[in-house]
């Protein structure tokens, strides 16, 4: 029996293997079948069931692996053993992946598709074996098994042989597909309406899987057809177990797309919002692909069948998918999360660019708005903050920056993030490095306060009006905030109040908690400019600096503007401390009155002795600004000796003044003012507009046409070194030229009086050319704040070095809370900022020595 | 050469030449104004007693109406007469 029994079962196991041989091996002849079915039968009674399908599934499988897998693999042989350039080469023809993966997949999948056919026979087999016997259990097992087990095997014996550029030439596959769709659709993409009518005629020809497109609208049928091919190749290469491959490679095909279409619509052009036209993109071309691929594949379906418990909160925004009734689960995913990584795509490439669009800022706008919507949803604003604050101390905070510039780049930086972020929290981040930047250069103040005032300077730009300065702006700002402010307090009732309180939003987590979120309300530009500075003061005393020097080289009382100026400072920082300045302008006002009043007077008085002195100016030519000194900053003044017929004039007026405002004196101030001049040489006129210092120059060269400089500076009254700098001025003109004399450092300056004599003293002119200096024009009239803080401070000075004596040494701190506390008379009032500069002063001077941040006396 | 002018644009400041340079009632300069008034010169003007002593014509009103008896100098204490 036992002998028996083997023998039988060797005996059929031969044939079993002969057999399965057969079919295996066979082309497509299933007639083995019905023989194989007893000797299956035997064998499985003979509880060899195991063994059979082992050597089966192996008997296929070295089938498999050795003709549809090496010949499958064999048609991408040439792409992967090439090397990266040659690949390029593959990559440029035109028909390339699509061709050969096609034709491979078609093949293994016939083989495939055959060697399936053969497990259904030996499974058919099995279950008719398990119709007859009882034990079904063990059969059903293996009968059903037989097909995912063989499944698994295809798949794993493709994974294992895989060639490592396989997933790439499947993304190049993918992406070459999509951009035929894309430029397809692009065509079409002018009408809306093929567009939409496309999602609906695909959708309808998706679901029936029959694909019958109307043959008349080309662009649909091509587009079609073509996502029919590409789901015919994702089906085969899904049936092949590469499903996770392809949904890969097909994806990051898609966000490539995206990405390089995002890439495309934004550029380097922010004048245009792009936002738009990449959603509805987005929605025209990846997303009709999808749906048409997911319906094709029948994913759709499943997705929305399995997956309907699983309510994502992104499901339930409202979807406008033109043409689809509703959409699936998996394409409602798919366009989340493509819109979100266009969003951020185009958030990274605005953040990159963020300088270049805040230097074209109202221009820009459309960028901003992008970026603003883009961060709303995609939340990175510390990105914006990191990468911001990278390029500006990169581009913008360095050396070869001017204070201008930064300054306009602070303010159009606060004008956008103002938008981005009306709650100033990132604003304040991004402006913390700016400021501090601004607070180390010394020219800060003076630039803000141009800024503010003046017109022609506010706009580098050339947007906008050109004469309007940034107060103005500021100005405008600030009542329409009011006016947004005014509304939201009047008109609070119950309801209001209701939505009000509904619609609080709780500060971005980056705030700084130290800072109350109601100071954050408004953005205050001005404030913020100030807050650089430090304190309101300086910035009004440097504008009085200013507004001084202006007033005092206007050559008329034309002062309509500076009223205005002034009168929105006095909004912005009270009328009290803009006092001093509104003194000033009225000065200008009352000067224009009393002059006009004492020329009158003047001309009557001298016109009663007419003929006199016809030769001589008349009173008419001489104005006056009447300052009332207590009220303007120091003014320096210098000795001048002015001709005799200007200083009769000048204490003609005087006298005048003195009449009729008795008792008050004039006192002149002989070098301010500005004199125009007109030179009236033997063959030209000139005409100059210069300080009287120079107009006295000229003037001396009438009485003789020559003078040494030592002369001349007794002359006029000032000292020779001041005189050769002043005297430049004519020469560079070309009225006087210079020779060096029979003193070394005694020049002798010579009228020029016809052109011809200008030619031949060119060469002398050109060897002096060096000692002249033009910086006249940029001479000031008033002294500095600098000036003036190191004048104040002297007075310190003393106390300081007694300091220094008694305790040896000192630190910054301590030397300020000294002064303050003792020094009531006069009493200590800077800061500590000013007291520091006036120690680095003391210290250059050579007076006191700084070790380590203690400031001790020099021995 | 000749020099013509056309216009001498010049500038000088204003002071009332009084011997004190502030004024003795407000502590302030002569050459400002007193407290109570905006701008100096011809709003906030300068008055001098019989006594040679000035003051700013708003302070020296303010002092001679608080005086119940005869108004005396602040500063010699004679009679504050104004000197016409």
């Amino acid at each position: 029996m036992h002998l028996d029994d083997a023998d039988g079962a060797l005996d059929s196991w031969a044939r079993f293997c002969s057999l399965s041989g057969e079919l295996v091996g066979g082309a497509g002849d299933l007639s083995v079948g019905p023989r194989l079915a007893p000797v299956v039968a035997d064998l499985c009674a003979r509880g060899l069931a195991t063994l059979v399908r082992d050597y089966f599934l192996h008997n296929l499988e070295e089938t498999f692996r050795n003709n549809a897998v090496k010949m499958f693999w064999q048609k991408f042989h040439p792409y992967c053993n090439s090397s990266a350039v040659e690949r390029i080469k593959f990559c440029v023809q035109e028909s390339w992946p699509e061709d050969v993966l096609s034709i491979a997949l078609e093949d293994i999948c016939l083989e495939k598709s055959y060697q399936e056919k053969c497990v259904l026979v030996l499974v058919h087999v099995l279950q008719s074996y398990e119709e007859k016997t009882e034990n079904k259990l063990k059969t059903v097992e293996f009968s059903s098994s037989l097909m995912p087990r063989y499944q698994l095997m295809v798949s794993s014996v493709l994974l294992t042989t895989l060639p490592l550029s396989f997933p790439e030439i499947l993304n190049i596959y993918f992406k070459k597909k999509l951009e035929e769709l894309n430029t397809m659709m692009d065509g079409s993409d002018e009408t809306d309406l093929a567009c939409h009518e496309l999602f609906g005629r695909s959708k309808v020809s998706a679901w029936d899987s029959k694909m019958d497109i109307d043959g008349q609208e080309t662009v649909i049928s091509e587009s079609g057809n073509l996502v029919r091919n590409i789901g015919k190749v994702v089906r085969d290469l899904r049936c092949l177990g590469f499903t996770s491959m392809t949904e890969d490679s097909y994806s990051s095909a898609i966000i490539w797309l995206l990405k390089s279409k995002v890439y495309e619509l934004a550029g380097d052009d922010y004048r245009i919002p792009v936002l738009g036209r990449v959603k509805k993109w987005i929605q025209a071309v990846p997303l009709q692909f999808l749906h048409s691929l997911l319906a094709y594949l029948g994913d759709s379906v499943d997705y929305e069948s399995g997956l309907s418990g699983l309510k994502s909160p992104l499901a339930s925004r409202p979807s406008s998918f033109p043409g689809i009734g509703v959409p699936s689960e998996a394409l409602l995913r798919w366009h989340m999360r493509l819109e979100y990584f266009a969003y951020e795509t185009l958030q990274d490439l605005r953040i990159g660019k963020l300088f270049e669009i805040i230097v074209d800022y109202p221009e820009s706008s459309p960028a901003i708005e992008d970026l603003k919507q883009c961060l709303e949803y995609t939340g990175q604003h510390s990105k914006l903050v990191d990468s911001f604050i990278s390029s500006l101390r990169y581009r913008l905070l360095t050396a070869g920056a001017s204070t201008n510039d930064i300054l306009h780049q602070y303010v159009s930086t606060i004008k956008a993030l103002r938008s981005i972020d009306p709650t100033g929290v990132f604003l304040e981040a991004v402006g913390e490095p700016i400021r501090d930047y601004l607070r180390g250069r010394k020219d800060t103040i003076k630039c803000i306060v141009t800024m503010l005032t003046d017109g022609s300077g506010g706009n580098t730009n050339g947007s906008g009006n050109a004469g309007d300065n940034l107060l103005e702006e500021l100005n405008r700002d600030a009542e329409n905030q009011e006016n947004a402010d005014y509304d939201d307090h009047t008109n609070i009732d119950e309801k209001q109040a209701w939505l009000n309180s509904e619609s609080w939003e709780p500060d971005p987590v980056e705030a700084d908690p130290l800072k109350g979120s109601r100071n954050r309300r408004k953005i205050d530009i001005l404030g913020l400019m100030v807050s650089i500075i430090g304190s309101k003061d300086q910035l009004v005393n440097e504008y009085r600096v200013m507004l001084a020097e202006k007033l005092l080289s206007k050559s008329d009382f034309d002062i309509d503007s500076d009223i205005r100026t002034l009168e929105l400072l006095k909004i912005h920082f009270g009328e009290s401390s803009m006092q001093k300045c509104e003194i000033m302008l009225n000065d200008l006002i009352d000067s224009k009155r009393t002059n006009s009043n004492i020329k009158t007077s003047l001309l009557r008085t001298f016109e009663t002795v007419a003929g006199q002195e016809e030769t001589e100016m008349s009173h008419d030519v001489l104005d006056a600004t009447i300052i009332s000194s207590n009220f303007w900053p120091p003014i320096q003044t210098e000795d001048l000796a002015v001709p005799a017929s200007v200083d009769q004039m000048l204490s003609d007026f005087a006298k005048r003044f003195h009449q009729i405002k008795t008792p008050r004196k004039l006192l002149w101030k002989k070098n301010l003012g500005m004199v125009k001049l007109e030179l009236q040489f033997e063959d030209r006129n000139m005409q100059f507009t210069v300080v009287p210092v120079h107009a006295a120059i000229v003037m001396r060269f009438q009485e003789k046409p020559s003078w040494t400089s030592k002369t001349l500076a007794t002359e006029i009254g000032i000292p020779v070194d001041s005189l050769n700098r002043r005297i430049g001025f004519w020469t560079s003109k070309g009225v006087l030229t210079e020779s060096v004399g029979p003193d070394a450092d005694d020049h002798i300056f010579t009228v020029v009086d016809s052109m011809s004599d200008v030619n031949k003293n060119s060469i002398v002119n050109e060897s002096c050319e060096a000692f002249q200096m033009t910086e006249d024009e940029g001479e000031s009239s008033v002294a500095s704040v600098e000036e003036q803080l190191k004048k104040e401070m002297t007075v310190y000075e003393k106390f300081i070095i007694g300091m220094l004596t008694n305790f040896g040494n000192m630190t910054l701190d301590k030397i300020h809370n000294t002064l303050k506390m003792f020094c009531a008379e006069p009493s200590y009032d800077k800061s500590l900022q000013q007291l520091q500069s006036f120690l680095s002063g003391l210290v250059s001077d050579e007076k006191l020595e700084m070790r380590d941040g203690l400031y001790l006396l020099k021995k | 050469m000749k020099v013509k002018v056309l216009q001498w644009h010049a500038v000088a400041s204003w002071t009332w030449d009084a011997q004190d340079e502030t004024c003795g009632i407000c502590r302030m300069a002569f050459d400002g104004c007193c407290p109570d008034c905006k701008f100096p010169g011809d709003d906030c003007t300068l008055i001098w007693g019989a006594c040679n002593h000035a003051f700013h014509l708003h302070c020296i009103l303010k002092w001679v109406n608080s005086q119940t008896s005869i108004p005396l100098c602040p500063m010699c204490r004679r009679e504050w007469q104004f000197k016409g």
